[in-house]
């Protein structure tokens, strides 16, 4: 019985991706089955071919020199937008003119197309800052919209037992808007963390820092290594992902233990 | 502590007139429960005595609303705090001890540890009521602080609250904690008005 339940649990676990390969992999072959074998490559490569090329990269040393610089600006942007949207929410939260102030900023910052911000932020600063601004400004409407959701969505009769209760600003804002930002913080550092990875590594195409996955990406589309292309965004996707799990498991587990003391 | 005094108060709700010229005297000691049909106002009546409410006109006496304590109808717990910790967060920290106390009063020791989610609807009850108790001041004011309670639980309570040295003010419907009081003031509305008072029945 309870190999059964394993069974069907990785099952369930392994059927979506294998469909999805399959998929890619009957593309392929029409794709070079179209061309007659004279490079589908060069359109869309086999998984097995991006496979390989994803081997080859990670067997040189520079590989994970280039990864962890990403990975370095993304968090970096990450942590830079978190603050400032955290920031912003509570200044917009408690001043009304700073609302009526900085909202309607933000809400351009939040429309205005990344490639602007890019080139702009490329002619200000060095190559090597702008995928850690882009990536923070991508990150900071997110949290400071969600955040101030939260705000204005906490429960008004848990504000008014805090004040009858002679709670402390200190204690008011620990031990029940924290709590109840919990949920929307959580939400909204999931999205930014996709957006950091998305505008962060457009900015490094854009800019090349070295050592960076944008470059190597803006490479291999130079010399037209679409199995590279393939292989870095694969890198770029599944460190998403895995950092996007890290931080979910993060901050649950920190709900486990609610004995702050 | 002396008497407490309501003089020609007026509050409405919107058009909703809840107290209108309402005068009352309350007794500065003992327990005394009000009763009256629910939406009579009896709640808005405690609210304006514990100052989350301020009446439109007429004046309140005997009563700083700062050193109230007031349990609200709704629990108003926080689901993410232990059952001590609901009780230490409104204690000062030298008089942190006096949790276990207020916890055995309501029946609810070997809880400490125990988050809201595990309690029973009673016991989230007792659990707001020893909040409120710890909390302490000059003047209880209990809104129907045995919802949900088993009466002869809330009887050993009752006992317990008229041991205490504060005057308590509460709302109840039930008749077995009306006998226990020292007084019982039976209400009508609203707008709200005094029907009857009885002494140590």
């Amino acid at each position: 019985m309870e190999w059964r339940k394993t069974g069907k649990k990785l099952i369930a676990a392994l059927l979506p991706p294998a469909f999805w390969l399959g998929a890619w992999q009957l593309c392929a072959f029409l794709v070079d089955l179209h061309v007659r074998g004279r490079g589908n490559e060069l359109l869309l490569p086999y998984p097995a071919t991006v496979l390989s090329a994803l081997v080859r990269l990670a067997g040189t040393p520079a590989f994970w020199g280039t990864v962890l610089a990403t990975l370095g600006r993304i968090l970096a942007g990450m942590v830079l937008g978190t603050a400032l949207g955290g920031l912003l929410a509570a200044l917009t939260f408690l001043s009304p003119w700073a609302d009526r102030l900085l909202s309607p900023a933000i809400r351009v910052i939040q429309a205005t197309p990344v490639v602007s911000f890019i080139l702009l932020i490329l002619l200000w600063t060095g190559r090597d800052r702008v995928p850690v601004v882009i990536s923070a400004l991508m990150v900071l409407p997110v949290i400071w919209g969600n955040l101030s959701r939260g705000l204005g969505e906490t429960d008004p009769q848990l504000l008014e037992m805090a004040r009858a209760y002679r709670f402390s600003a200190f204690q008011t804002v620990k031990l029940i808007y924290l709590p109840s930002l919990r949920p929307y913080f959580l939400s909204a550092v999931t999205t930014a963390m996709g957006l950091a990875w998305k505008s962060g590594v457009a900015a490094e195409v854009l800019c090349l820092p070295r050592p960076s996955v944008g470059t190597q990406i803006y490479n291999a589309k130079l010399y037209l290594e679409v199995p590279d292309l393939f292989a870095w965004t694969v890198v770029v996707v599944a460190l998403s992902l895995v950092l996007e799990r890290l931080l979910r498991a993060l901050l649950r587990s920190r709900k486990g233990g609610a004995n702050h003391e | 502590m002396s008497e407490i005094r309501l003089d020609h108060v007026s509050f409405r709700y919107g058009p909703k007139e809840i107290l209108s010229d309402f005068s009352l005297t309350l007794p500065g000691s003992g327990v005394t429960v009000l009763r009256g049909p629910s939406g009579c106002g009896k709640t808005t009546l405690l609210r304006l005595l514990a100052g989350l409410e301020y009446p439109a006109s007429g004046r309140i006496a005997g009563v700083s609303p700062r050193e109230t304590a007031f349990l609200f109808q709704e629990n108003r717990l926080l689901p993410w705090r232990t059952v001590e910790q609901h009780l230490t967060d409104v204690l000062p920290r030298d008089r942190r001890r006096e949790a276990e106390g207020w916890l055995a009063l309501t029946e609810l020791t070997g809880e400490e540890r125990s988050y809201p989610a595990a309690l029973s609807g009673g016991m989230e009850r007792r659990l707001a009521l020893a909040r409120c108790l710890a909390l302490g001041g000059t003047l209880y004011l209990l809104d129907e602080p045995f919802a949900g309670v088993d009466p002869q639980r809330a009887a050993r309570i009752m006992e317990g609250l008229k041991r205490l040295s504060v005057p308590v003010l509460l709302t109840s419907h039930e008749s077995n904690i009306l006998s226990l009081a020292h007084r019982v003031v039976d209400l009508e509305g609203p707008p709200l008005r005094l029907l009857c008072e009885r002494k140590e029945p």
